[in-house]
């Protein structure tokens, strides 16, 4: 008969061998040598106690988590208020249909004939528009799925927010996107 | 029927009436999920000793494990609205410091403690120094081996042998089989054998 598995053996230490498999280890030296190799390694194991911290360490200690807990929850609020992501979402739409017209109008320029332009191609239906894309690439690991869920991806939405926004949060707007036409351009 | 029969209750306002200290696990989750912070900080207070402990066997020493203590702390707060009560919040807490522990911690770089300890000094007085100190020695090495075997053979090891949890229990905790937590707590006792042999 063969010997023990791994798994039978660990059994066996824990009393819990089906019969069959009993039989084998009562006339096995080898198996049994082994079940009682684990046991006393496991018995020495169990006898080392974790070395206890300072009593005062406790309460530090669930001070500590409290704070961390603050930290955690107020992590997102570094911005502004007003700028979440339902903001920020549109706002990045904007730019980058900007950032496209800029791209785009140079090549515009040095066409040499106007019979050159080209009609635009109509727009594959089964593929999402690139800038869409990538506006989901710039809010981070947010799919598709939920942002069309959360209601803050769909065409008109950016034209909309920036109707809405006052005249504070139109100048924070003005300068993100002087900034970020600076950075394409450089 | 009486008519408080028929008004909806929910579960956390029992915290209302009973000392947060009196409530049981599952009554101070369902009022912590009720959004009181006052009961979270209960359970911490309760079951921060244990999820420490399970830090500390992974890392042996005392400045790692209270940093993956507090930040299974932190990942529970954040994440007890999706505790069901399928298991014990013992078990689930332990599952998150596990979890913290296998993601942050590289067997290659495990800090041991020196000997010192309070236990030590009292096993001093009781037992006499040398034999103590050779107790001690012993323990230390048993504990560094631990916290140098392969992160799931480990996780296995301390869960088992520390917690008493079961098999099943431990196969949930890490995702696996009750069959390769078997097979994981084998190969972690023969690793520990192998290399406590060559010492007294």
């Amino acid at each position: 008969m063969t010997h023990l598995t791994p798994d039978e053996l660990i059994d066996a230490m824990e009393g819990l061998l089906a019969a069959d498999r009993q039989a084998h280890l009562a006339t096995c030296d080898e198996c049994r040598a082994q079940v009682a190799g684990l046991s006393i390694t496991l018995s020495e194991a169990k006898q080392t106690s974790v070395t206890e911290p300072s009593p005062l360490f406790w309460q530090h200690f669930s001070e500590r988590v409290g704070t961390a807990i603050d930290r955690d929850a107020s992590g997102g609020r570094n911005r502004p208020s007003w700028l979440g992501w339902q903001i920020l979402v549109p706002l990045g739409a904007v730019a980058l249909v900007i950032l496209a017209l800029i791209v785009a109008a140079p090549k515009l320029q040095v066409s040499d004939s106007p019979l050159a332009l080209q009609a635009p191609e109509a727009p594959d239906a089964s593929q999402p528009p690139d800038n869409w894309v990538m506006v989901t690439e710039l809010v981070g690991n947010i799919d598709l799925d939920t942002a069309s869920a959360a209601g803050v991806i769909e065409p008109g939405v950016a034209e909309q927010a920036v109707l809405h926004l006052t005249v504070e949060e139109q100048q924070e707007l003005t300068r993100l996107l002087k900034a970020e036409l600076q950075r394409a351009k450089s | 029927m009486t008519h408080e029969s028929v008004l909806p209750v929910r579960p956390w306002t029992v915290a209302l009436v009973k000392p947060l200290a009196e409530l049981d696990d599952s009554e101070l989750v369902s009022a912590t999920i009720g959004g009181s912070r006052e009961a979270f900080e209960v359970i911490v207070a309760r079951h921060r000793r244990a999820v420490y402990q399970v830090c500390y066997r992974f890392v042996n020493n005392h400045e790692d494990a209270s940093d993956l203590a507090q930040d299974a702390f932190v990942r529970a707060w954040r994440g007890m609205k999706n505790f069901k009560g399928e298991s014990a919040l013992s078990t689930w807490l332990y599952r998150i410091a596990v979890n913290v522990c296998l993601n942050r911690v590289s067997a290659k770089t495990v800090a041991t403690e020196p000997l010192e300890s309070n236990d030590q000094v009292a096993d001093v007085r009781i037992e006499g120094a040398p034999h103590a100190m050779i107790r001690e020695e012993r323990a230390a090495a048993v504990r560094k081996a631990i916290a140098e075997l392969p992160k799931k053979q480990r996780a296995t090891l301390i869960l088992r042998a520390y917690h008493d949890m079961s098999h099943q229990q431990i196969a949930d905790v890490l995702g696996s089989s009750v069959g390769a937590v078997k097979a994981n707590f084998f190969h972690a006792l023969a690793n520990l054998k192998k290399n406590l042999g060559s010492e007294p």
